[in-house]
Order: structure tokens, then sequence, then C-alpha cells
């Protein structure tokens, strides 16, 4: 026999004999009601569990990592409120089920059954993927399995304090609303759990409001490696600014009080807490694994004896709330219940189509309040000592300074958040007078951990919030890419586009700095970013149209709910001359605010039609460089700025590349996953006959003299676009 | 054995047509004296009186300390009169004051006390009289959903609340049709700007008051003044309610039920449409049972069980086509042929 049919036959025959596990006795203020509630929802999320696999074994569901083991889960919903966003674990159905409960109309096994069905009528995921979740019940999706989640809990309970000095039109969570966050032993462990652990603590350490309840569910085994005895209390019952709490999991009672303390301590007190709460896994896993394959079978039985629905019924006789006999039918009649109900919710439609499946990769529109733009005397007030500088021509890294500085004036929901941004204005000076300006509240001087930065985004986003985090180099991103790809990404798609976390993450990033830094501030690599669905990458080539592009970045995360990386290269901050000292071509005069260049609008400079430069970024500088040289020697020339690198404007692109004889892609990129490898398959699917790429080598950037040797250059440009065109002759 | 969920039906229910329908059919007689009992004691003409009457009389029998009263005797009778032994009752819910009906069947109160809540809260309706109901549709014929008439309907109600000197709310939403109630200027306006449609619709209800809005806060206030807490006790059967909740036994929290049944359905919109969907898809019962009087919310049941797309049920063909087969998925026990079904 299985072991949940091992469990399922103990439980029947152990409450009809009135066998139960020794535990404390009922002792606290859950009422009768409450603790037969939180039973029933315990009920259901058991026969949840096996209906689960019945569906599976019929090919009509498609996921079976149950709650079993877990279902005090529903004793720490009733200790809170909906109002309190909550960003759970995968075994937390009793927590989904329990608050169901404390919003009118749910219906909350169908809705399940839907999920597990993958039915596109699954009001949370659409039928992509089996996902807690629900917008009534503010409960963001998780597909989590290593505490990626745990960030964006950190950012979304920041924002709740935020939100009290400066409420954002979409602000969805109240004042008094906390955030719970929960999460199994063994991941407890991951670095990016920690990061937000101690994120939290650092907040909270310089008395920052961090309304924020980690719960952590231990069950003592992560798949089969066992966590220290003990080891979740040593390891987090003393730790600075992080309140520790701990209770019987098996025993909902105790379990109940412990959360109530807990939330009352992070309600009341705005800081965050550790709720640590002991529990059994029952069934192993997952559908297909076997516990008994790694673990003495003593061992398992021993779990399986402590099953925390014995130990309820155990409380409820005691308590007098429900005799065994009554606990045993409401049992029953669960699972009778989802069976029925399981019956009707596998015949639903499923997705079925490409199309479908994609239809919530982007998010849908939202309204926003109608704005004429900063008042005209205010904004004149504020940036008064750039009057003069607005006027003529500037850098690229004032300019985006000065764009930064009218859309935080328009937009009051518009917060920075990254390394150096507030009072240093950041390491290139992007950032200069916007904390005197606006004020610390808006522009965030955070810890060092990109992944902490990412997910205060991430869960101000959530709160109706219109971040800008900053990631001071294009290297630093990489330990925290899957804030973005795992997380921020995949928000709108797990949700059928009911959540979303739109926001603009600039980046400072790509090579050409000279001499400085060497590959961690000139990493010249942006495949990462550029195969994320729904990802919007635009790299501006200088300060005009950095100031345009950012403007329309803004709007199309604050209006189409997009998440938009803004890629800022680094050696283009400070260029002033193009061709010689002097000539101050590269700089450019600040646009209106009203200016902006849509999405997917690409740049050009100049008409020729010998050739045709498909660039971006530093490419767009170094090609005009050469561009002056070829035109010199016959050659008519144009520069295509791509502009927006993901997804690429290819049909704008093949538009303005059509009546050139020839088309050099210059990509400052590596030419392994590079942009040129997506733009030579574009170019040769679209019947581009003379065509050639010269791209950045598979290389790491040197510090040094060397800092150039492995991008293309003006010469190298030069050459080979002769190359292409003797070749082509 | 097969599984039902009872509906109890709200006002409007007992007409000409059902005059003796207590004596013909209700099935407990010393029950029936206790509510005559409780009618005679407030001075009130008894429900048995009523029932026997020589003729209908509009004036008499739908006012509502007299429909109310009848009504909720000829459900409960009719829920008690269902064959337990071949039908399990997984769940009941109601319409509009088939609430309190609800309550006494799932065993919430007894049924002397569902009596006298049924019976307090209708002689107050009636007491206090204010405002009325009307009915609209926002389907055809064939049922057919029609979302911009609905869409219209809602925009005509915003309209009208907008205005100063006018009330209209929704006080219902029943199947395919939406019950609006307001007061006089509210259901005039409404009247004026809707198109009439299928001969009969806007349709005013007559006797009936502003129920399930904020006009009749004042009734709900001495509604819970005269019906204590006490009264309320853990149902043996879960209920749904006019929100869709479910309120499931021995979880059931006195004060809260207490408070939705005499506060928040009464001033709040029932939303009768939902409380079907939950009850299918939470329930998925064999067999949905309205009980009498009457059979005239059938097709409310049904539209909902089309709305909510319940076991491809996608049209009105599809439900006829499902009730004329072997196992019909509704039975009405307003209806001599389809009641015996369900009765022993």
């Amino acid at each position: 026999m299985d072991r949940v049919s091992i469990v399922h036959e103990n439980f029947l025959r152990r409450v009809a004999a009135g066998d139960f596990p020794e535990g404390a006795g009922p002792c606290g203020t859950l009422s009768d009601a409450q603790a037969v509630s939180i039973y029933r929802s315990a009920c259901l999320s058991r026969a949840l569990d096996r209906v689960s696999r019945t569906m599976q074994s019929r090919g009509q569901g498609f996921y079976t990592i149950g709650s079993s083991g877990h279902e005090a889960m529903a004793a720490v919903a009733a200790a809170l409120s909906p109002k309190d966003m909550a960003f759970l674990h995968y075994r937390d159905a009793a927590f989904q089920i329990e608050r169901s409960k404390q919003v009118p109309g749910q219906s909350i096994a169908w809705d399940m059954l839907l999920s597990f069905a993958c039915s596109s009528e699954d009001p949370i995921s659409g039928g992509r993927h089996k996902v807690l979740g629900s917008k009534a019940l503010n409960i963001p999706p998780q597909t989590s399995t290593i505490s990626s989640h745990l960030p964006k809990a950190v950012g979304a309970a920041y924002s709740i304090g935020a939100a009290r000095r400066n409420r954002p039109e979409h602000c969805v969570l109240d004042d008094d609303a906390i955030v719970i966050c929960s999460f199994g032993d063994a991941s407890a462990n991951h670095s990016t759990a920690q990061g937000a652990f101690n994120t939290a603590q650092w907040t909270s350490y310089q008395s920052s409001p961090l309304p924020l309840l980690f719960v952590c569910e231990d069950n003592g085994i992560g798949i089969s490696t066992k966590t220290p005895a003990g080891w979740i209390a040593a390891t987090f019952a003393a730790r600075e600014s992080l309140e520790y709490f701990s209770a019987n999991g098996l025993d909902i009672y105790d379990t109940y009080d412990a959360a109530s303390e807990a939330a009352e301590f992070v309600r009341k007190r705005r800081k965050p807490a550790f709720l640590h709460l002991s529990m059994v896994r029952l069934y192993g896993h997952a559908g297909a694994d076997l516990a008994t394959s790694y673990l003495p079978r003593a061992e398992v039985e021993a779990q399986e004896a402590n099953d925390p629905l014995l130990h309820t019924v155990r409380l409820l006789d005691e308590a007098g709330a429900l005799e065994h006999e009554e606990a045993l039918q409401i049992y029953l009649e669960s699972e009778a219940r989802v069976e029925r109900v399981a019956a009707h919710a596998e015949k639903r439609p499923r997705l079925q189509t490409a199309e479908q499946v994609m239809a919530s990769l982007i998010p849908p529109k939202r309204e926003c309040a109608p704005s004429n733009g900063p008042d005209a005397a205010a904004r004149k007030a504020m940036l008064a000592d750039d009057a003069k500088a607005m006027g003529s021509p500037q850098i690229m890294s004032r300019l985006i300074n000065f764009a930064l500085a009218d859309l935080m004036l328009e937009h009051e929901e518009i917060v920075l958040m990254g390394e150096d941004v507030g009072r240093k204005g950041g390491v290139y000076g992007v950032t200069q007078k916007l904390s005197k300006r606006f004020g610390r509240a808006r522009v965030i001087d955070t810890l060092l951990d990109e992944q902490s930065i990412l997910g205060l985004g991430i869960g101000m986003a959530h709160n109706g919030f219109l971040p800008m985090p900053e990631i001071q180099f294009l290297a630093y991103l990489h330990n925290a890419e899957d804030q973005l790809r795992g997380e921020a990404a995949t928000l709108p798609f797990f949700s059928n586009g009911q959540f979303t976390n739109p926001m603009v993450v600039r980046i400072a990033g790509l090579g050409y700095q000279k001499g400085f830094g060497g590959h961690f501030h000139n990493d010249n690599s942006v495949a990462v970013l550029r195969d994320i669905p729904g990802l919007i990458l635009a790299c501006p080539s200088n300060g005009s149209d950095a100031a345009k592009m950012l403007r329309e970045c803004v709007r199309l995360a604050r209006e189409e709910q997009r998440l938009v990386v803004f890629l800022e290269p680094i050696a283009l901050y400070p260029m002033r001359d193009l061709h010689e000292q002097g000539d101050g071509l590269w700089l450019q005069t600040y646009p209106d605010p009203s200016e902006r260049i849509g999405f997917g609008e690409i740049g050009q400079h100049g008409e020729g039609k010998d050739l045709a430069i498909v660039t971006f970024g530093n490419g767009t500088y170094h090609s005009c460089q050469a561009q002056k040289q070829l035109e010199d020697s016959g050659i008519a020339t144009r520069v295509i700025d791509l502009r927006w690198l993901s997804p690429l404007p290819e049909q704008a692109m093949l538009e303005a590349t059509k009546d050139c004889a020839h088309v050099l892609v210059v990509d400052e990129t590596r030419r392994t996953g590079g942009i040129a490898e997506a733009l030579m398959a574009l170019c040769a699917e679209n019947g581009v006959t003379s065509l050639a790429r010269h791209t950045a080598e598979d290389s790491f950037i040197a510090t040094g003299p060397a800092y150039g040797a492995t991008m293309p250059s003006s010469d190298s440009i030069l050459a080979a676009a002769k190359g292409l065109i003797e070749a082509g002759s | 054995m097969k599984r039902a969920v009872v509906i109890c039906p709200g006002r409007g229910t007992y007409n000409k047509a059902e005059l003796g329908y207590l004596a013909r059919h209700f099935p407990d007689s010393e029950l029936l004296a206790e509510f005559d009992d409780q009618r005679r004691a407030k001075g009130q003409e008894t429900v048995c009186a009523l029932d026997g009457a020589e003729r209908f009389s509009m004036a008499k029998h739908t006012r509502g300390d007299n429909a109310s009263a009848l009504i909720f005797a000829s459900s409960l009778g009719d829920f008690l009169s269902i064959d337990r032994e071949q039908i399990e009752i997984v769940a009941v819910t109601g319409n509009s004051m088939g609430w309190y009906t609800t309550l006494a069947c799932a065993g919430a109160v007894s049924a002397g006390d569902g009596f006298r809540i049924a019976n307090t809260m209708g002689t107050l309706m009636q007491e206090n009289l204010v405002g009325g109901q009307l009915v609209y549709p926002f389907v055809d014929e064939d049922w057919r959903i029609d979302l911009s008439r609905r869409m219209e309907v809602l925009a005509a109600i915003e309209e009208i609340q907008a205005k100063p000197d006018a009330q209209l709310f929704i006080s219902i939403e029943l199947g395919g049709m939406l019950v609006l109630a307001g007061d006089d200027a509210g259901l005039k306006a409404f009247e004026e700007a809707v198109e009439p449609v299928q001969d009969r619709f806007p349709l005013r209800l007559a006797n009936h008051a502003a129920f399930h809005t904020p006009l009749v806060e004042h009734v709900s206030r001495m509604g819970r003044d005269a019906l204590p807490v006490s009264l309320f006790q853990n149902p043996a059967i879960p209920m749904i309610d006019g929100r869709g909740s479910i309120w499931w036994p021995h979880a059931c929290d006195m004060d809260a039920l207490h408070d939705y049944t005499l506060r928040t359905q009464v001033v709040e919109t029932y939303d009768f449409s939902h409380a079907v969907r939950i009850a299918a898809q939470e329930f998925a019962p064999d067999l949905f049972i309205v009980a009498g009087p009457g059979n005239t919310l059938g097709g409310a049941v049904a539209q909902s069980l089309i709305m909510a797309n319940w076991d491809e049920l996608d049209s009105k063909q599809a439900f006829q086509a499902h009730q004329a087969s072997a196992s019909p998925i509704l039975a009405s026990m307003g209806l001599e042929e389809q009641r015996a079904n369900v009765c022993g």
C-alpha cells in the first residue's frame, strides 16, 4: 500500500478507535467554531492532496506536491486578515482554504481543482501552472521552491510604511496591513532567503517600519536531506531585529496563539518576526518521491503516527468542540465532496495553443489618473539650479538625471533604490540631487545586495509604487538575475495578468571605460536579459535619446505594467566628443519633457545606401566615428541605432535597411549569445544577402590598456565594413 | 442515494395557485400548530387560516406579514417532506427571505425560531414599508445573456443613484433577472429610462419593499433588537448565504451568523445567482431541489447554472434536454410531478 493510503487508513482506523497520538491538551484563545473551521480546512486540504493523485492517475491532474503534514497553516491564516498580503510556500493549501472563509463568496475547492486540472478556467493562473494564489484573497502566486519569493515579501512589507507617507494611486495594502511570507526549513538556508532575512533585520535595525511575518514550516527535511535537529531554532532564535516565535505545528491551538502573538507584534511594532512551526511531512516530497527509499521505514511511520489531523481530532475532542465521530464524518464528507467536484472540474477546458499560453506574458494596461505634468512653478523652483544646464548641451549622465527629476516630479509613485543612489547620487552621478529634492523615502540607499534591491522593487510594485531600482554595474545583476527571470517576469504569466510588478530597472553597464574596472565594471553580456519573456530591454546611445527613452520606459511600466530594463552604457555617460577633441558632437540638449521615443522606434544617422551598420549603445558611437571615414572613402553609410534590444524592433530594422546594398551588424556584446546572432538570423531569414557581423570576442574584459581589445572599435568597424563591401562586390 | 442542494424561495411565491398548499403538503401538524400559536400570540391571522381561505386575496396574502409566514411554512414543510432515505441533502440555500427558511432547514435555528424570524422580519417590513421592487431581465426569452443590456441597466442605475432625489439599488441578482429596489422616484426613473421588454418588464412587485438595500436599515435595526443571537446555533447541514459564503456545521460564529442574517443580507444586495453557483461548484450535487411554494424560482436557478456553465449547461435548450433526461438536475416541489420524484 502506498504511503498516501497508509496515512488515510491510519486516520480512519485510529479516529474510529479513539486512538490518538499523545500531546498537550487544548489551551489558549482559539474558539470552538474557529478550531472546527481550521479542522475543516485541514480536511479539505488533505482531501485535495489525495484527489490530486487520483486525478493524476486518470491523466486529468498534473501536480501532486501536497500540503499534508502542514495543515496547521490554516491556524496561521485564521490569525491573520485577508488584508495581509501572503507570499506562500507551496505546501500552504490549508492557509489559502482557511483564508477563503474570510472573504465572502469563494469557491475554494472548485478553484483548486481547476488548478490541479490545469483548466483555463483556473482563476489564478488560467491553467498555466498549479500555483496557490488568489487575487480576492490577496495571495500573489508563487512557484518558488528556493525561497526566491522572500526578497519581494520584504519589499512589499517596506511598501506599507512608504505608502503611509506617500500613497500611490494603485496602492492595494492598508496602512495597518502586514505581509506574511512562508517557506520550508530547507529553503531557509538558501542564500536568497538569508539575504531577505538580513535585509529585513538591517532595515528594522535602523527603525524603518517593516511589518513582515516570516513563517518557517519546519518539517525537518528538504526532499531527502535532513535539516540538522534544532538548526532552525539555533540559527533564528536570537537574531538581531528579528523577533522569534515558535509553536508546535501539530497543535492548532498552540499554532494559532503563536501566530496571533507574532502577528500582533508585527502589526503593532511594525517590525519583522520569525514564526517557527515544527511539522511533519507526509507522503514524501511529491508524487513520485518515496521517502522510504532514503529514510528508515520506522522514521517514516513515526512521522505518520504524528499526523496533525489526528492531533487536531484529539484536541477538538478534548476541548469539547467536536466529538471524534463527528470529526471522522467531516473528513469523509470532505473527501467525497472533493471527488464529486473533481469529476466536474476535470471536464473544464484546458489551454491548447501557444497563443493561449502566452496570452498573459504581457500584463494588461491599467488606467492611470490623467496628469498635466508638474506645476510649472514648482518645477522651476525645484530645478532652479539646473535651469541653465537644461538649456545647454550636456553629457548623457546629466540628461538622464534631468529626466529622472522630471519623472519623479510628475509621478509621485516613482521610488528609486540602489547602492549609493541617495546621498552620493550614484557612482557616476546619475542620481545626484534627487535625494535632496525628493527625500530619502523616494531615493533609497540600500544595503549591498542586488537580490534585495530587486526584491524591494518587486515588492513595492505589488503595492502600486513605480520602482526604479538601480543595479550599479551589469556584472552585479547576475547574482540577482532570478529576481527578474523567475519572479518579476513570471508574475503576470502565473496570475493571468491579475498581479503585476511594473518597474524600470536601471543598470549601468557595457564596456569601453578607458582602462577602468576590468570585467566587473565593464560586463558586455546581455544574453541573460534577452530571453526573458515579457521583459523589455532598452539601451540608449546618447543623452537626448536616453531622456526620451526613459520617459517611454516609465510610461510602459506605469500605464502598461511592463517590466523594463534600461541599460545605460557607462562609457557614454561622460562622452562629449565624437570625432575629435572639443567637437562636442556627443553632447545633447535636454529634450522637452513632452518628448518621448516610442517603444520599438529605432534611430538612424545618415541616409547612405551603400552600407547600413546596425548597432546599439557604444556600437552606435563607434559606428558613427567609422561612418565619417567610410563616407570619406566614398561609401555612403547609415547607422541604425536599435535602441530596443528585447524584443528587437525587427520590422523597423528591416525597413530601415531594405534599400541598402550591404548590412553590417556591429555588436559590442559577445559573439556567442550576443545580439548579433539574432540580427544575423533575422536578416538571413529576410533575404539580406550581403551581410556580416562584427562582435566582441567571447572573452571577459581586461583592465588597463587592453580594455577595448576584445570589442569593436571604430577602426575595426571600418575594416569590417570595407571587408564586407569588397566581399560583396 | 442522490445528493441534493435544497433551495428555499423568497417572497412572491405564494399566489393564487398555492392556496391550500400547507393543507396539501405540510407534513407536521404539531409544528404548524406551533407556528399558528406564534401568530395568535401576536394577534395575527394564523397561517392555517390564511392557507385555508376560500379565496386568494392579493391584498392579504401577499402582504409582508402574511406572505413571509406562508412562504416560510410552505418551504420548510417541503424540506421536511423530502425522502431522506433516497436523497442526501448536502447543502441548503435560499433566495431573499428564503435565507430565513434556509436557517431552519439546516438547523441553524429551530423550526419555531425560524418561523419567528421570518414572521418578525416580514411583519417589520410591512409595518415600516419603504420603497418597492421591480424586475428587469438581461436575458431574452431563450435565456441568452445580453451583457450589453446588463451594462445598460447598471449604467441606468448609476445615473439614477447620482440624482439627489432618487434612490435605486440592485436588490437581488436573480439568474437572468435583476431585482431592483428603491424609492418611488428611483423606480419610476428606471421605468422611464429602459426599454420595455417581453411585454411585462420592468415589472413592479406588488406589496414588496426595498429589500436588501440601505433603505431598510431601520428594519434591520429593529430586527436585531427583536431577535437575539441566542436563537442561533450551529447548523447540521452547510448553508450558502446570499453572498455565496458557506456556513459550515460546528464552525459558525453565532454573532457573525446573527449579524449576517439581520443586518448584512437585509441591507446589501442578495446575490442568489452566486449562491447557486457556489452550491454547484462546491457541492457538485446530482440534483437541485427548489422547495415550494410556487415554481417561479426554477428559471432563476437554471439561468444561474447556465451562467456558471455548470455541467455543460450552456443554454436553455441544454437545460431542457437535461431536464427531459432520466436524471433531471432540477426538481421543483411546487410542481406535482417533480415533487413526486423527491418525496417518499
